[in-house]
C-alpha cells in the first residue's frame, strides 16, 4: 500500500443548502504531483482551502501527515505551503523582504538570496514587488511558500494568466519542487498542464470527484470504451477525457 | 516565545520601513497635520487683542478728518474695510456680519469753528441690532480716543479714573488648545483613517488570507502593527511638536518621558479603533460609513478643533468619555501645564479602559479575508 500523506474522507462544504463540495474522498501519495481538474465552480478551490485549514470543514475529515486538519489547524500550517490563485504582496516591499516576512511568519530566519536563487530571482532581490511581471510574481510567491520547507505544497491555478514561456518555466519549477521530496497538490484548467505535470489527477464536477487516476490510465480507459477522435483516429488526449466527463456546456 | 518575538519584530520592522518609502502615507500622516498646524497656528497668532471690522465713511473735507482716517487705517484695533465707500454698501455688509460697525464722519466733522482754535464734530457709529455689544465697545473706544484729543485742546480735570493691571499669571492661550487638539487630530488620523483604508485593501488583494495560511497569529500581527504604528506616530508627533516650538513659541512645561509615554498609550488606544474597524470590514464600502460614524463625534467633540469649554455643560460631560478626549486633555496637561504622570491618572485610566474594550472587540471581529 502506498504511503498516503494527504487523506480526505467524505469532505463536505455547504453554503446554505447547496453542497459546494459533496462528500469527496481521495488520498495523495507522498512525493507525487496531484492535480485537481474541473470547470469553474466545481469546488476545486473550496476543497483546497478546507485542506489548507483556512475554510471550515462542514462534514467529513482531512488529514495531512496523520494530523487532523480541523483539530490541529496550527500544526497543519507549519507543514504546508500555499500558493494562492493570484499572489499579491504589499507594495513598497523588496523581494528579499517578502522572503524575510514569510520566514518570520514561521518564526524562522532564512537566507533570502538563496531562496530567491531557487526561483531565478536573485538579481531582483532589492527591487520592489510592484515592478515584477506576472510570472516573476508567481515565482516569488512560490519561494515565499517554501521558506519553511513544507511537506505538502498547494498551488491554486498556478499558471492562469501566464504566457506559454512563463508556464513552461513554472512547470520546470514544480518538477524541481517535487524532486526535493515535496508533495504537490495543484488545481488547473489547463489539461495539457495536468497531463505534463501530474502523476495522478482527480476530475471534479459539481462538488464530486468523477474520476481519479493517472492521466495515462484515464486516456487509456476512455479509448478502451471505444472512443475515437473525429479527425485523428488513433489519438486522444486528456482534454477528451475531461470534456467527455464534464460535458461541453459553457459555465462561467 | 522567542520565535514569537522574532516574528513580531520582523513584521514591525518591515511595516515601518514600508511606511517611510510610501510618499502618500508620509503626506497624510506627517505633512497633512503639519499643514493644519500652520493654518490654525496663523489663525490664533494675534490672540489677546480685540479688533473690529469696520467701514469708515468720511464725508468731511477737514484735515482733522483726513488725519483721523489715516490713523484709523493703521490702527490695530480697527480693521478698516477699504472696499466700502458708501453707507448703503456698509449696511449691506453689516447685515451679512461681514462688518461689525460703520463709522461715519459727517460733513463738517473736524472743521474749526470761528472763534475757537480746535476742531469739533460728532462721529456716528452705525450698527446692526445683532451686533449691539460690539458697536457699543467700539463707540467706547472711539470716545476714549477723542477724550485724549480733547484733552490736548481743552484743559479739564479727571478726578476719577480706571486703570487695568495684569495678574501676571500666564493663562492658557489659544495656541495651547490648538496644539493639543491638533495632536489629537493627528493621532486620530494615523490611528483610524490609516488602518481603515489599508486593511480592507489588503483583504481584497488576498494578502491577509495568505498570512492566514502561515502559522502567523492574529495577536502577533496586531502587536507588530501596533509597534510600527507607534513608531511612525512618534515621528508625526515629533514633527508637529518641533514646528510648534519653532514657529509658534510653544513652551514645553512637562517632562519629555511622560509626554512620550502618554503619546504611545494614546496611539495604542486610538489605533485599536482602526484595527477593529479595518479588521472587521470585508471591503472599503463596509469600512467607510462605520469609521465616519465612530470618528466624527471624536473629531468635533473631543476638543480637536474647538476647546470643549465652549460647549454646553451636558455635552462636555458626554464628550469627556470619548476615547480621544483624554488624549487631547492629557497632552495639554503635560505640555502646557507641566503635569506629571500622577496628575494625569484619570486620563490614563480612561484610555486603558477604552483599550481593553476596543482590543477585545478588535480580536473578536478580525477576519483575514
Amino acid at each position: 500500500m502506498a504511503d498516503n500523506i494527504v487523506i480526505v474522507k467524505n469532505l463536505t462544504k455547504k453554503y446554505g443548502s447547496k453542497k459546494v463540495v459533496d462528500g469527496i474522498s481521495f488520498s495523495v501519495r507522498r512525493g507525487e504531483i496531484f492535480g485537481i481538474l474541473g470547470p469553474n465552480g466545481a469546488g476545486k478551490t473550496t476543497t483546497l482551502e478546507m485542506i489548507e485549514a483556512i475554510r471550515k470543514i462542514d462534514g467529513g475529515s482531512a488529514s495531512i501527515n496523520h494530523i487532523d486538519v480541523s483539530e490541529h489547524p496550527q500544526k497543519i500550517r507549519y507543514i504546508i505551503g500555499v500558493q494562492p490563485q493570484s499572489p499579491a504582496f504589499q507594495d513598497k516591499t523588496k523581494l528579499k523582504e517578502i522572503i524575510e516576512l514569510f520566514s518570520a511568519a514561521y518564526g524562522e530566519k532564512v537566507n533570502p538570496t538563496e531562496m530567491l536563487k531557487s526561483v531565478n530571482l536573485e538579481e531582483k532581490a532589492n527591487e520592489y514587488v510592484e515592478n515584477l511581471s506576472g510570472g516573476q510574481r508567481q515565482r516569488l510567491s512560490i519561494a515565499a511558500s517554501l521558506v519553511h520547507n513544507p511537506k505538502v505544497f498547494f498551488m491554486d491555478e498556478p499558471t492562469t494568466g501566464l504566457d506559454p514561456q512563463a508556464r513552461r518555466n513554472l512547470w520546470d519549477l514544480v518538477k524541481s519542487i517535487q524532486k526535493k521530496g515535496i508533495t504537490v497538490i495543484l488545481t488547473t484548467h489547463y489539461l495539457e498542464e495536468a497531463e505534463m505535470l501530474c502523476d495522478r489527477v482527480a476530475i471534479m464536477d459539481q462538488g464530486k470527484i468523477i474520476a481519479l487516476d493517472s492521466p495515462h490510465n484515464l486516456i487509456k480507459e476512455l479509448l478502451g470504451r471505444g472512443f475515437k477522435k473525429e479527425r485523428h483516429v488513433e489519438q486522444a488526449d486528456l482534454e477528451d477525457v475531461f470534456i467527455d466527463l464534464t460535458g461541453k456546456k459553457l459555465r462561467d | 516565545m522567542k520565535k514569537s518575538l522574532f516574528t513580531i519584530a520582523t513584521f514591525a520592522r518591515l511595516n515601518a520601513k514600508r511606511f517611510f518609502r510610501d510618499k502618500l502615507a508620509i503626506f497624510f500622516t506627517i505633512v497633512f497635520p503639519l499643514m493644519f498646524l500652520f493654518v490654525f497656528g496663523a489663525l490664533t497668532k494675534n490672540n489677546g487683542t480685540v479688533s473690529f471690522n469696520v467701514a469708515l465713511i468720511n464725508q468731511s473735507n477737514s484735515s482733522f478728518a483726513q488725519h483721523f482716517v489715516e490713523q484709523a487705517k493703521s490702527s490695530k484695533i480697527l480693521k478698516v474695510d477699504k472696499m466700502t465707500t458708501s453707507l448703503d454698501q456698509a449696511k449691506e455688509k453689516m447685515k451679512r456680519s461681514q462688518l461689525d460697525a460703520t463709522i461715519v464722519l459727517p460733513k463738517g466733522f473736524g472743521d474749526i469753528a470761528q472763534g475757537v482754535d480746535y476742531p469739533a464734530g460728532q462721529a456716528d457709529v452705525y450698527y446692526n441690532e445683532n451686533n449691539k455689544q460690539g458697536a457699543q465697545t467700539l463707540a467706547l473706544i472711539l470716545q476714549q480716543q477723542f477724550d485724549v484729543i480733547n484733552a490736548q485742546h481743552v484743559k479739564f480735570v479727571t478726578p476719577l479714573s480706571v486703570d487695568t493691571k495684569s495678574t501676571q499669571s500666564p493663562s492658557l492661550n489659544r495656541f495651547d488648545y490648538t496644539f493639543s487638539g491638533l495632536l489629537g487630530f493627528s493621532i486620530l488620523g494615523l490611528g483610524v483613517f490609516g488602518p481603515v483604508n489599508v486593511f480592507p485593501e489588503l483583504k481584497k488583494q488576498g494578502i491577509l488570507r495568505r498570512f492566514h495560511t502561515t502559522p502567523l497569529r492574529v495577536w502577533q500581527y496586531f502587536v507588530a502593527n501596533v509597534i510600527s504604528q507607534g513608531f511612525v506616530g512618534l515621528f508625526a508627533i515629533a514633527a508637529l511638536f518641533i514646528s510648534s516650538v519653532t514657529f509658534f513659541h510653544l513652551h514645553m512645561k512637562g517632562s519629555y518621558i511622560t509626554f512620550i509615554l502618554f503619546i504611545l498609550l494614546s496611539i495604542f488606544t486610538i489605533y485599536g479603533i482602526g484595527l477593529a474597524l479595518g479588521g472587521w470590514a470585508k471591503n472599503e464600502r463596509q469600512a467607510a460609513p462605520l469609521s465616519n460614524l465612530v470618528t466624527f463625534p471624536m473629531l468635533f467633540l473631543s476638543g480637536t478643533f474647538f476647546p470643549r469649554y465652549l460647549m454646553p455643560e451636558w455635552l462636555q460631560t458626554i464628550s469627556g468619555y470619548l476615547p480621544l478626549t483624554p488624549v487631547v486633555d492629557g497632552i495639554r496637561l503635560i505640555v502646557t501645564e507641566g503635569k506629571g504622570l500622577f496628575d494625569i491618572l484619570p486620563q490614563m485610566g480612561l484610555l486603558l479602559g477604552w483599550s481593553a474594550i476596543i482590543y477585545i472587540i478588535a480580536f473578536r471581529v478580525f477576519s483575514w479575508e
